[in-house]
């Protein structure tokens, strides 16, 4: 092996042989870095004897190529290469049940630690990370301009065609059969119920103060804009409703 | 054809498996002996040792209270007049359920796409005078987007979780009750299993709750300047636990015959399991006891199945965009064992993904030759139902994918005249004229359209259509 191809491995993750350029050491050190940062990561890593007793139990394990002792033992042994590696698609496969955790006898979150990946993935706007996100946008806007993460007009035939043809067994228009819902606060459809303004502007202020709009920002630019523009008219609503509340007082 | 094994003894072909390394020696046990050798794995795999034999396992409520005391935090306390039941959890500690006053924290999953959850729910509560608030200042818990995507963090989490149970404490005030009156209940699994997550780590990290601190003092929600920390996170399914005795005095359908396998929720067990229900009269008290508890109460046969450990396959991510993920998980691991194995009448969960993933993912399996069909449902649904409640106006049984109606003609609801009234009652709803099962000013505590109203007796059960 060359010298420069020994210094590539060392200080570079990558195909050696790909066009693509290396991702450096100080880059990984950092990815690292903010996954350790977390207040979590110490409390769901605590030692690892590669028992498998989480691989042995994970239903991701099943069908994709993807192990929870591989993510403890990459984090365990810093294995920063290989960290970056499984970033890139493997911490997507896990289904966030947390049954590694539930039985790892060492109380390590293999589950836990994959979401603090998936952030880091994100905070670094890795384009997995984009990619695979993409279809998930729905659940985000509706998320994070309404507070609620599903709604009655997102199950329609078209989006969920393999649910097949009884996503609802009578026939009426929607809108008829959320008002034959007797709790009032369902008889809503684009919205799982109905949310009162105040929650909607208390959970922005929410949003911005914890990094979650840059986080959206940095994953998914247009997404961002359509909910920065629901946002601000929902806002402009609330001050409408306080300016009246004060002329009336 | 005879071969050597790792021993260097002969094996006819065929005689046994042989594919292990030349480091294999055969140990020769005896049946006997091969059974203790393999005991600690059943033990492990099937008891609730699996769970208990750790360390480091702490009470998080003692560092809380300790908390209170110095002045840190104020503690939402399941009061005398929630009229709590006690309850055992894994480790055999105290876990008070608040039965009464309670504040309907609801799942968007449920309120979305299966209706007749939580309506099942209020009806029940309805039928036993149980008072409660369903208001619309509230979001979801955030974690069903969170643990798909990775958009949100611990802090936002902690954020929204004091936020939303704040609102729960202040909320009767818009009944000119008391601050604490009413109790969160919270409806979905994962938002249980994320709130005491993270209710583990407010009370672990200083940090934490400094940065949390400030954002609940912009939105003018912290109490006596302190954060607002809930004595106990409460699941519905641990409502329905504690009642289930009490659900059995209205019970108006026989359901003895129906075998119902039980699909405890991940979230409600596996996340923070030190802190739920056991019951050695359930199942010797080596499965999580809500569901199975209610279920046995009413009558019907609980059967076993030997994937009753796996999750959905639900995945967060996946439901929505990898469902070939899902429908295979769920298929294979869930709906064909109960099917096959357990010969079951219905499956029966406690959880907004698992139903939903349980019983929209069973139509497709026909285009693999897995064509089966299990009704899937919630154990509040089946209660409700064990109950005479109307399987489509209450009950929604019409959300559902799954065949609902084997079920209603196993236990003689003539399904067909009931959906006949309900399709009448759409034409009354399009003119205007709907049931509730409560007074719909009070959803309104704040903001617009919100008046002051002062709720004195809690409305009968709406009639029977």
């Amino acid at each position: 092996m060359s010298h420069a191809a020994a210094s590539r491995v060392q200080d570079f993750i990558g195909d050696p042989v790909s066009e693509k350029p290396p991702v450096a050491r100080a880059k990984l050190e950092e990815i690292f870095q903010d996954i350790q940062q977390d207040l979590r990561f110490d409390h769901e890593l605590n030692g690892c004897l590669n028992c498998g007793i989480c691989t042995a139990t994970c239903p991701a394990a099943h069908y994709y190529d993807f192990s929870p002792r591989e993510i403890v033992q990459l984090l365990w042994t810093e294995n920063l290469e290989g960290i970056y590696d499984a970033m890139q698609e493997k911490i997507w496969s896990c289904a966030q049940c947390y049954t590694c955790a539930a039985r790892c006898p060492f109380g390590n979150s293999p589950g836990g630690l994959v979401m603090l990946m998936r952030e880091v993935a994100i905070k670094h706007q890795m384009q997995s990370a984009k990619d695979v996100l993409r279809p998930f946008s729905r659940v985000m806007l509706k998320l994070i301009s309404t507070g609620n993460q599903l709604a009655p007009d997102m199950i329609t035939p078209d989006h969920f065609a393999d649910w097949g043809p009884n996503i609802s067994k009578v026939d009426a228009p929607l809108k008829v059969l959320r008002k034959a819902i007797p709790m009032a606060t369902l008889n809503t459809t684009a919205t799982a119920w109905e949310v009162n303004l105040k929650t909607s502007v208390e959970l922005y202020t929410i949003w911005e103060m914890t990094g979650v709009l840059s986080q959206l920002e940095g994953i998914d630019e247009n997404l961002f804009d359509v909910i920065t523009d629901i946002m601000d008219e929902k806002r402009e609503d609330w001050k409408d409703f306080i300016e009246d509340q004060d002329n009336d007082d | 054809m005879a071969t050597k094994n790792g021993n260097g003894d002969l094996v006819q072909a065929g005689q046994r498996f042989t594919g292990h390394g030349p480091e294999w020696k055969d140990a020769n046990l005896s049946p006997r002996e091969a059974s203790i050798a393999t005991a600690w794995v059943e033990q492990k795999i099937d008891k609730r040792s699996m769970l208990t034999n750790k360390d480091r396992v702490e009470d998080v409520r003692d560092a809380m209270w300790q908390l209170e005391k110095d002045g840190e935090i104020l503690v939402h306390r399941v009061a005398d007049v929630h009229q709590p039941v006690e309850a055992k959890t894994l480790y055999g500690w105290t876990k008070r359920i608040p039965t009464t006053q309670l504040w309907h924290h609801k799942s968007c999953g449920q309120c979305g796409n299966i209706p007749g959850y939580p309506v099942s729910l209020l009806w029940l509560m309805n039928k036993m005078g149980i008072s409660y608030l369903d208001e619309t200042d509230q979001t979801s818990c955030t974690a069903w987007n969170y643990h798909g995507s990775g958009i949100g963090n611990i802090e936002s989490l902690a954020a929204v979780f004091l936020r939303n149970f704040h609102q729960a404490y202040v909320s009767a005030k818009a009944q000119g009750l008391p601050a604490g009156h009413f109790y969160p209940l919270v409806h979905c699994g994962t938002s249980f299993g994320n709130y005491k997550e993270v209710r583990g780590y407010l009370i672990h990290s200083a940090k934490l709750r400094e940065s949390v601190k400030k954002i609940l003092g912009k939105l003018g929600r912290l109490v006596d300047g302190k954060l607002l920390i809930p004595e106990e996170v409460v699941h519905y399914s641990e409502w329905v636990h504690v009642m289930r005795s009490r659900i059995k005095n209205y019970q108006e359908i026989d359901v003895s015959g129906v075998r119902a396998t039980i699909h405890p929720a991940c979230h409600v067990y596996k996340m923070v399991p030190e802190d739920v229900i056991y019951d050695d009269e359930v199942l010797d008290g080596n499965r999580v006891a809500v569901s199975t508890g209610v279920i046995q109460a009413l009558g019907a046969q609980v059967i076993d199945y030997k994937t009753w450990y796996d999750c959905c396959g639900f995945g967060f991510r996946h439901i929505i965009s990898e469902r070939e993920f899902t429908r295979s998980f769920a298929i294979d691991r869930k709906i064909k064992v109960a099917v096959e194995e357990a010969k079951a009448d219905v499956m029966i969960g406690h959880d907004t993904g698992c139903i939903t993933t349980l019983d929209k993912n069973q139509w497709i399996g026909k285009a693999a030759g897995k064509g089966y069909e299990l009704p899937v449902m919630a154990d509040c649904q089946f209660a409700a139902l064990a109950c005479g409640a109307h399987p489509y106006k209450i009950v929604q049984t019409h959300w559902h994918a799954s065949p609902i109606e084997q079920l209603m003609e196993k236990i003689g609801i003539d399904w067909r005249a009931k959906k006949a009234e309900f399709e009448a009652y759409l034409k009354e709803v399009e003119a205007g004229r709907q049931d509730q099962l409560y007074d719909p000013r009070l959803r309104i505590t704040g903001g617009p359209g919100f008046k002051p109203i002062k709720r004195e007796v809690i409305p009968p059960p709406p009639a029977q259509a």
